[in-house]
């Protein structure tokens, strides 16, 4: 429907609406049955949380009214017609009171308790618009150190406010206003705004383009504004130095307030200058991609020993490792749609690219690679036969964003009895699940949708807390979960560490494990009768996809997270 | 079913078996036409009584604004106690039992607040806003599937709102809430009333979101 009538619509309701615009929207209702639908539907939604307005306001006003009409109606029984209308007119009253009235003691007694759970255990989905704090991000960095306890960020993150350190590398940082400062360890600052920062220590570089000219940087009692280009600066305990490499800056307060600096020029804000190294030693933007390229490299051929390694592991199911399956002769495999499967043991069961799978950037830089799934149709299918004790999947998978309610990882196509659902949910809870009976329907109350869910078939969705939220968007992490019969456990693991551990019940326990025909990245559902489907492709991209027919210990875990993690991890 | 529309010229008038004329005097047979007229009034009053909340939807949804709501209600209350033989006969004539009344009652007093609802507005068409009688036609049309569905939405919203932070809830409440309003809730928040207003209503497009997806239900969650 056109969003415009949206609009016009809660104006019409509201009583705010212009009379040339009610006539526009009287037209729309006559002529259009979405519109017309819309607007009962709003029109409901708003008397209902009037309802609900008042019975959270005024919960005592019915009792009178009830008294009146039963004293009016239990006197009151001659015929006469002109009392009718004020008997009737009470008796709307009143049952619109008492239902009001029956609403609120049912929500006292159901409603607190299960806000009470919910705000306890499972957080309820917000469907207000989302917002994260933060003035910059984390482009880029090399051998970063960060301090014992503090937030270790990853490449891509949103930087939030306030102060920063590490202790050793280089962090190339853009500021939200288009600024970018080259870091080196040890350093310590605080992001200020999108337009300012604060250095109590370290050596950087600015680079000021002029879509954000006017960035500042505050070290000693001074104030760096810049007026463009680039500029480098040296804080330690001791001294402060400021060199314009190119353009110009201004200094605000201190002993060279007002002071305007130029190309080659520089001066010593606080201590004495000539004790500081050459401010031309500061890395450069290049210098430092060149740094992070030497260090991918060797995290790439590192990990290629480990995957060879791996593949030969007898428990494996399947193995697909996306990254160098391109690099290694085996780019014509993409364009011919094949990931190959390189577990010696297992069946081959290669996977087949359908639909606009396209190839992402890998997760350590140029030359490796992920499969991208961000198109709805994107897929790559797969058959895997046979029957299975336990299961471990693990994989890579950078998440740009949980657009659907739910996200597939590894989908069996049907669900039936033992295959299994890999999937996060769309407020970043992992969820794995095995189907027990697919011949019994079940209804129980879901905590997450707060409400009685029927579900085809016997299964149980196991849940992890939320890992995720959109300050990570596009950033790699490892995942993986065991499925456990023999020690009846459900364990849910990200990057090596276990984040949700859970008990198989006696309803749930099945040992007869299969996948049949399945998905990477998406939920193939062929034999559905109807032409409708779930969305739950990942937007995002997916590699290193592993399947044992065991239950990997955490360490085993651990071991492949740490070979396989990329730079700066 | 009567059409109880039929005769009606948008102006209450005594049916010619008003009860006024039968307390006006006292004879014999009109005594026990009197005793039947009194069964008839509280199976009358019973289900109006069942329904009247339904009926106060279906009316509410025909009028551009809660003005006027309780006038209609009233009169369409009343015509349908003028009308009540009809139904009765009508439903006589139909399956000869009463015990499913309840369903028809529901349709049949909707066609005359239908009625009531147009003449309402027809009374104030010089009024800035009023529905015109196609737009209520139309309405009247798609309504009666909605107050099927009232308790479920309701349910619905509940749920939807649970969802809310406490400060989007109060403030897509407060719209409707006695004692505050928008505007309170700017000056609390230093925020301008107008974009408060514009987050009220996307708050409210989001909740109809929430709702549809609650009451369609999804595919398996596995």
């Amino acid at each position: 429907m056109d969003k415009r009538f949206e609009k016009l619509i809660f104006q019409a309701i509201d009583q705010t609406i212009s009379p040339a615009d009610f006539q526009r929207l009287q037209d729309a209702i006559e002529s259009d049955a979405e519109v017309r639908q819309a607007y009962l539907k709003s029109l409901t939604l708003c008397e209902q949380l009037g309802e609900i307005a008042q019975d959270t306001s005024v919960p005592d006003s019915t009792s009178v009214l009830t008294t009146i009409v039963t004293d009016a109606t239990a006197t009151d029984r001659r015929f006469d017609w002109r009392l009718l209308g004020l008997a009737a007119t009470l008796l709307i009253a009143v049952s619109v009171g008492a239902y009001r009235l029956g609403r609120q003691d049912n929500r006292l007694r159901l409603g607190s308790r299960l806000t009470e759970s919910l705000s306890e255990e499972m957080p309820p989905l917000s469907s207000a618009e989302t917002q994260i704090a933060g003035h910059a991000t984390l482009r880029r960095g090399v051998a970063l150190k960060w301090p014992s306890g503090a937030t270790r960020h990853r490449e891509g993150d949103v930087l939030p406010n306030g102060l920063l350190a590490f202790e050793e590398g280089t962090a190339e940082i853009d500021f939200f206003c288009g600024a970018t400062l080259i870091v080196e360890g040890p350093a310590s600052f605080d992001i200020e705004s999108d337009w300012s920062v604060a250095v109590t220590q370290g050596r950087l570089r600015a680079n000021v383009p002029p879509v954000a000219r006017g960035f500042v940087v505050r070290a000693a009692d001074s104030e760096i504004i810049d007026l463009g280009t680039e500029f480098v600066l040296e804080v330690d305990s001791q001294n402060v130095r400021v060199d314009v490499i190119d353009g110009e800056v201004e200094l605000r307060g201190g002993a060279h307030d007002g002071q305007h600096l130029l190309t080659g020029e520089g001066v010593s804000l606080k201590g004495d200058a000539a004790a500081m190294p050459s401010p031309a030693s500061i890395s450069t933007v290049s210098d430092l991609q060149q740094q992070r390229r030497i260090a991918d490299e060797r995290s790439f051929e590192r990990w290629k020993t480990f995957a060879n390694q791996l593949s030969l592991d007898r428990r494996l199911i399947a193995y697909f490792p996306i990254a160098s399956g391109l690099q290694d002769g085996l780019q014509s495999g993409l364009l011919g749609r094949v990931v190959p499967d390189v577990a010696a043991s297992g069946q081959q069961s290669n996977g087949r690219i359908v639909g606009p799978v396209t190839s992402a950037d890998g997760r350590f830089g140029d030359g490796s690679y992920g499969l991208e799934f961000d198109r709805t149709g994107a897929r790559v299918r797969t058959r895997i036969d046979g029957t299975f004790r336990a299961f471990t999947f693990a994989c890579w998978a950078k998440i740009d964003s949980l657009k659907h309610r739910y996200n597939a990882l590894f989908m069996s196509d049907g669900y039936e009895n033992g295959e299994l659902h890999w999937q996060i949910r769309d407020d970043g809870r992992l969820m794995f699940s095995v189907m027990v009976d697919d011949t019994q329907k079940t209804q129980h109350f879901s905590p997450q949708d707060n409400k009685m869910v029927t579900q085809a078939g016997l299964h149980r969705v196991y849940y992890s807390d939320t890992f995720w939220d959109l300050s990570q968007s596009g950033q790699w992490f490892h995942l993986a979960a065991v499925y456990d019969p023999a020690n009846r456990k459900v364990i849910q693991y990200v990057n090596g560490t276990p984040i949700a551990s859970e008990t198989i019940a006696e309803k749930f326990y099945v040992d007869e494990l299969h996948i049949g025909a399945a998905e990477i990245g998406n939920w193939g559902q062929p034999f559905r009768k109807t032409p409708w489907f779930a969305v739950r492709n990942f937007n995002g991209a997916i590699d290193e996809m592993a399947i044992f027919d065991a239950a990997l210990s955490g360490e085993e875990l651990r071991q492949i997270y740490e070979s396989g993690k990329p730079v700066g991890y | 079913m009567t059409n109880p529309a039929q005769n009606d010229d948008h102006s209450p008038r005594p049916a010619s078996d008003s009860p006024a004329e039968i307390t006006s005097e006292c004879q014999p047979e009109r005594h026990s036409r009197a005793a039947e007229r009194e069964v008839q009034y509280d199976r009358f009053v019973a289900l109006l009584a069942r329904h009247d909340l339904a009926i106060r939807r279906f009316v509410r949804y025909l009028m551009p604004s809660t003005d006027g709501v309780d006038d209609v209600i009233q009169e369409t209350a009343l015509e349908c106690w003028r009308k009540f033989d009809d139904f009765l006969s009508g439903r006589e004539q139909a399956n000869g039992v009463d015990d499913s009344a309840n369903d028809e009652f529901v349709r049949w007093a909707c066609v005359i607040a239908r009625y009531k609802a147009m003449s309402w507005q027809r009374n104030r068409s010089r009024d800035r806003l009023v529905f015109r009688e196609s737009v209520i036609e139309h309405l009247a049309g798609s309504a009666v599937e909605l107050i099927e569905q009232s308790e479920h939405r309701r349910q619905a919203i509940e749920t939807c709102l649970d969802q809310l932070s406490v400060n989007h809830r109060r403030l897509v409440l407060s719209v409707h809430m006695p004692g505050e309003s928008v505007a309170q809730i700017a000056k609390e928040s230093g925020v301008k009333p107008r974009q408060l207003y514009s987050k009220v209503n996307m708050l409210r497009s989001a909740l109809l979101r929430c709702v549809e997806r609650q009451l369609t239900g999804e595919l398996g969650n596995g």
